[in-house]
């Protein structure tokens, strides 16, 4: 009829709903994202160089543990109901990727629990009892392999869970969320572990996964064509441009490059700050995914452009 | 059980749903009214946001609208033509929300309806933007989710939905979705004979409305193109995105975890 004239949609209103997701689950995304990268680092690590890697080992398992702690409160405290939490555990469901992710989650922290357990007794053998001290070292190596598999999944669920929704900036190019997630929680992981010690193997590796991290996210923004529109314009423009990539990304391999051109004592401190801007980055991004999905499920144009008819013009 | 004012005869395991008539919507929105006295749902508040739009102050469907009425007025010709559809709960055959629900509080019903256990629903919200059709949201009282039951009690009851049995021009009917699939291709058969050229079934695997859903238990007859009501043409099945997602993240994992492997054998300069 006068579909030239009249704008497509219902006065401009929203199509879907968007999601309650802020803070907790930012926080959340972060912090399981290194949980579960520092356990695969660490079995990485043991399986290639045990003795070489002894320090970046060790770190790594409390680095997780540490990591994983705030990760139940932050859940439970987002849900509706908290005091409903254990029905979560009450079904396993495959298809969801939040099922998935809170078995992951529940198992995950078992196993990070003995793996740093079984760690503290190798650094300090007198920490408890011969019984359980033997029982928890015996456990250290099936658990450090179960720790880091269910990591793996741990960090790379989060990016499953948005794509497979109706928000059109998650759902656009959904295959490219959970190697962006990944790789930021490879990156921020291996971070938190060069904060915690001194090893250039792990700078290394940082540096390949903001490598990595940076060509997923170029991918992506590319791809998403008019849906990028939160990223591109907007309020979260200049926080993706200047916190995430620039200093993120781009800050870190900066400081590392002009690093060995600067006195031997000011070395350290350089790689702690290239660490501490790969974990704003790391925060940013998560913040940044979230938000530009609670706004692109706002944008009525975006949905009609993710669900236009087949053989129609896009969103008409 | 219990034969309702439509003659239709509830059994279990036989998919009844709502066909929603555009083209004889009145916009009394008396299935709004009735919807909320049956389940108890509170007014929506206007106060102080009287939207503008046109007849329209309730806007959406939400956790306590389970009906919303749709009211478009646009210039056709020297005249102006009035749109006007009553939205509500699709009860896709295979739902978003329920293939998100990591709780199972989301169920299908006997009745072939998508049905939220309010006991068992911990307010997680991912059904929220897992609906691709905008109708489940969390409830700021109850902090749970909720939405159309397709009036689960009254059916059980052998009843049919408060907004079907009192819409007054029948443009909501209820009743099993093959007999109202029928009836929804001879009115747009008709409606197209009188010139709606936009006349269009809503729901159904060939016209549109579904992509991986597998077809809509509440099916609409629209008189122009689905997004002057706010309904995505073509919307996908989000949980298919899934496997895909999980494929890509967990070979990018290996692929980090072998230059790992690689960096962490490197010799130590």
């Amino acid at each position: 009829m006068n579909a030239a004239t009249s704008p497509p949609g219902y006065y401009g209103l929203p199509v879907i709903h968007r999601s309650h997701w802020k803070w907790l689950v930012i926080f959340y995304f972060f912090f399981g994202g290194i949980a579960g990268a520092a356990q695969a680092i660490a079995a990485v690590a043991a399986a290639r160089d045990r003795e070489g890697n002894r320090d970046v080992i060790r770190a790594a398992r409390y680095v997780s543990l540490a990591a994983f702690l705030p990760c139940p409160a932050l859940l439970i405290l987002d849900l509706g109901r908290p005091g409903r939490f254990l029905h979560m555990l009450r079904i396993l469901k495959f298809r969801s990727p939040m099922s998935i992710g809170s078995w992951t989650l529940a198992l995950f922290g078992a196993a990070a629990t003995a793996v740093a357990t079984g760690q503290a007794l190798d650094d300090r053998p007198s920490l408890l009892p011969d019984g359980i001290a033997s029982l928890a070292r015996r456990l250290l190596g099936p658990a450090s392999v179960v720790a880091a598999l269910l990591g793996v999944l741990l960090s790379a669920y989060t990016g499953v869970l948005l794509a497979a929704t109706a928000v059109p900036i998650w759902a656009k190019r959904s295959r490219l969320l959970g190697p962006i997630f990944v790789a930021s929680a490879m990156s921020t992981a291996a971070a938190a572990i060069d904060i915690a010690t001194e090893s250039r193997r792990i700078a290394l590796l940082e540096g390949i996964c903001s490598a990595t991290e940076l060509a997923v996210l170029a991918a992506w923004f590319a791809r998403l064509g008019s849906i990028r529109r939160p990223l591109a314009a907007g309020r979260l423009a200049p926080l993706f441009r200047h916190a995430v990539i620039g200093a993120g990304i781009a800050a870190p391999f900066g400081l590392r490059a002009i690093g060995p051109h600067m006195p031997a004592s000011a070395r350290r401190a350089i790689e702690v700050m290239a660490a501490l801007l790969t974990l704003v980055g790391g925060f940013a991004l998560r913040y940044v995914i979230v938000v530009a999905g609670a706004e692109s499920a706002d944008d009525p144009a975006a949905t009609f452009a993710l669900t236009a008819a087949p053989g129609s013009e896009a969103g008409r | 059980m219990t034969d309702n004012r439509r003659g239709v005869t509830l059994a279990p395991d036989h998919a009844v749903g709502f066909l929603t008539d555009a083209s004889l919507c009145i916009g009394c929105k008396a299935c709004e009214v009735a919807c909320k006295q049956w389940n108890g749902l509170p007014a929506d508040d206007i106060t102080g946001r009287l939207t503008g739009q046109s007849y329209d102050n309730t806007t959406d469907l939400g956790a306590t609208t389970w009906r919303h009425v749709a009211f478009v007025e646009r210039a056709s010709g020297p005249a102006t033509a009035w749109l006007m559809l009553s939205d509500v709960c699709k009860h896709c055959v295979h739902a978003g929300c329920m293939e998100a629900c990591p709780t199972g509080a989301i169920i299908r019903t006997e009745f072939e309806s998508v049905y939220i256990q309010p006991d068992i629903c911990n307010g997680c919200g991912y059904c929220v933007p897992a609906c691709p059709f905008g109708v489940p949201q969390l409830d700021a009282e109850a902090h749970i989710a909720r939405k159309c039951t397709l009036c689960y009690d009254r059916l059980r009851d052998g009843l049919e939905p408060a907004c079907a049995k009192t819409c007054p021009t029948d443009s909501i009917r209820f009743g099993p979705v093959a007999d109202l699939m029928a009836e929804a291709t001879a009115r747009v058969e008709t409606l197209r004979a009188r010139g709606v050229a936009d006349a269009q079934i809503y729901g159904d695997l060939a016209s549109g409305g579904t992509n991986g859903i597998g077809g809509l238990n509440a099916i609409f007859v629209l008189n122009a193109a689905p997004e002057t009501f706010n309904l995505p043409a073509a919307p996908s099945l989000p949980a298919d995105r899934a496997l895909p997602a999980y494929a890509s993240a967990l070979a990018a994992a290996a692929g980090l975890l072998g230059a790992a492997f690689l960096a962490f054998g490197r010799r130590r300069s």
